[in-house]
């Protein structure tokens, strides 16, 4: 121990809160003992105010004990207080930031999805153009072969040329259907990830994406309907909006139907006023029960979690619609005879 | 005599008595579990200081924003050596400070004043010092 530490304790010791008092006291006693000759009234009179001075310090002692004592709780509550709240605060912004984690991944999963929706659609024109392509080929090296031999016909020559001009023809027809496919995924694609402002047709947009869920629907057998004027347009994000009808439509196939059962799913695009477009997908499935109506634009809301369900489906069209397509969202469910969702979104989102 | 500073903790204020310049400070809060540990050595140096300063100027800050019972009876006996100091010839000056929107601590700083005769009690309403 250092001496200033010993300084300090010594300080400590000889430090009283109630030194005046107890002087003060002791100078009482002095004077009675100085009284020992005066009247006994005085003497008394003395006693007596001496005692009441004593209780009433050691009330004041007591109460400043009681006092502190509930002013150090209520200090301790009071850091508690602060670090619970300040636990709860970085707990919330941490589980906002794992929200926005959690949405971010999931777009790319729907990406992925679509991705994959793609590919299987390229994969039969360009195996079709493959096959015609590798038949062409045979058919030009068993000519090939004739013409070597000097063993040629007018017959074999005519149904080279037939073949030639059938496979061609497929060749043709196939690589211009997957070069389609591709030009309409890359659009969606770049809609997807640049989330870019530009004046879009809408029916070109639901088709493009559609072509990338194909497979998803002609697997469970379900017919999708499509009713949008032809010439409709719209200037704002076609990305988000892709994303809004893939989510509609996953959810359907995957929420909707049980297996085995093939149904209709619908979109109807038509324009209610010249500043809004209403757009009303539909489908004819198992219908969303009435309790759980009102939570399922909530995040992470799913009848589904054990199997891979992320609640965040329905979350995300609800965020694109009402956030970039500056528009509304309501859902409509019976039990057992099918779900529909209505959007109005602005016609131009620059001009609301 | 040498000065005396202590660090605030948590529950005590900072003390910072610079007895060569005749300024001394107390600054923040105190609801110290002991009060004798922490007033203790004040007090110590406090009065080891005003029975050599007959004829000095000295000055006083203190910028309390929360203290205790404890605190507060220790306040007042602190004042009343003050004030006896002054009685002796010290010219003391004590700036009681405090936030212009705690009428608490003006009150006690009003309080404390009704005892003293000879120091200069003086209420500051200021944003504390950071």
């Amino acid at each position: 121990m250092t001496s200033g530490d010993e300084t300090a304790e010594r300080a400590a010791t000889d430090f009283n809160l109630f030194d005046a008092e107890d002087k003060a006291l002791a100078e009482a006693e002095a004077l009675a003992a100085r009284l020992v000759d005066a009247p006994s009234a005085t003497r008394k009179g003395v006693a007596t105010l001496t005692q009441a001075y004593r209780r009433a310090v050691r009330e004041q002692r007591r109460l400043v004990k009681v006092s502190d004592r509930q002013q150090a709780q209520l200090a301790t509550l009071n850091q508690e207080l602060a670090r619970r709240t300040s636990e709860a605060e970085e707990a919330l912004a941490r589980l906002k930031e794992a929200q926005e984690t959690l949405v971010q991944a999931e777009k790319l999963a729907s990406l992925g999805a679509l991705v994959g929706g793609v590919a299987h659609e390229i994969n039969t024109p360009v195996g079709i153009a493959l096959s015609c392509a590798s038949h062409l080929a045979d058919s030009t090296a068993r000519l090939k072969a004739l013409f070597a031999a000097d063993d040629i016909g007018i017959d074999d020559f005519e149904r080279y040329l037939a073949t030639a001009t059938d496979t061609a023809g497929l060749i043709q027809a196939n690589c211009e259907r997957a070069a389609n496919l591709i030009r309409s995924f890359k659009q969606v694609a770049v809609d997807r990830t640049s989330a870019e402002r530009r004046r879009f047709n809408l029916a070109a947009t639901i088709d493009e994406t559609l072509v990338s869920l194909g497979p998803r629907l002609r697997q469970a057998g379900h017919r999708l309907v499509v009713v949008c004027p032809p010439e409709l347009e719209a200037d704002g994000y076609p990305g988000a909006l892709s994303q809004v009808l893939t989510n509609f439509v996953m959810n359907s196939v995957i929420h909707g139907y049980d297996e085995g059962v093939a149904g209709t799913l619908s979109i109807t695009v038509d324009q209610p006023a010249p500043d809004q477009i209403r757009l009303v997908y539909q489908d004819d499935g198992k219908g969303i029960a009435e309790e759980h109506k009102a939570r399922v634009f909530d995040p992470f809301f799913t009848t589904r979690r054990g199997s891979g369900g992320s609640g965040l489906g329905l979350h995300i069209v609800y965020n694109l619609v009402t956030g970039p397509l500056q528009g509304t969202l309501t859902v409509a469910s019976d039990l057992g005879y099918g779900t529909s969702f209505t959007m109005v979104i602005a016609a131009d989102v620059g001009n609301s | 005599m040498e000065n005396l500073v202590i660090p605030a903790t948590e529950r005590s204020p900072r003390v910072d008595f610079d007895f060569a310049a005749g300024r001394l400070s107390l600054r923040g809060e105190s609801y110290p579990e002991d009060a004798s540990k922490v007033f203790g050595p004040i007090f110590s140096g406090l009065d080891g200081f005003l029975s050599e300063a007959a004829g000095r100027d000295i000055c006083f800050d203190i910028e309390l924003v929360y203290f205790n019972s404890s605190s507060a009876k220790a306040l007042m006996n602190m004042f009343l050596r003050l004030d006896e100091a002054a009685a002796n010839g010290v010219r003391i000056t004590v700036n009681w400070c405090f936030s212009p929107d705690d009428e608490t601590m003006k009150e006690f700083g009003e309080d404390f004043a009704e005892d003293l005769e000879h120091v200069a009690f003086n209420l500051v309403a200021a944003q504390p010092a950071e």
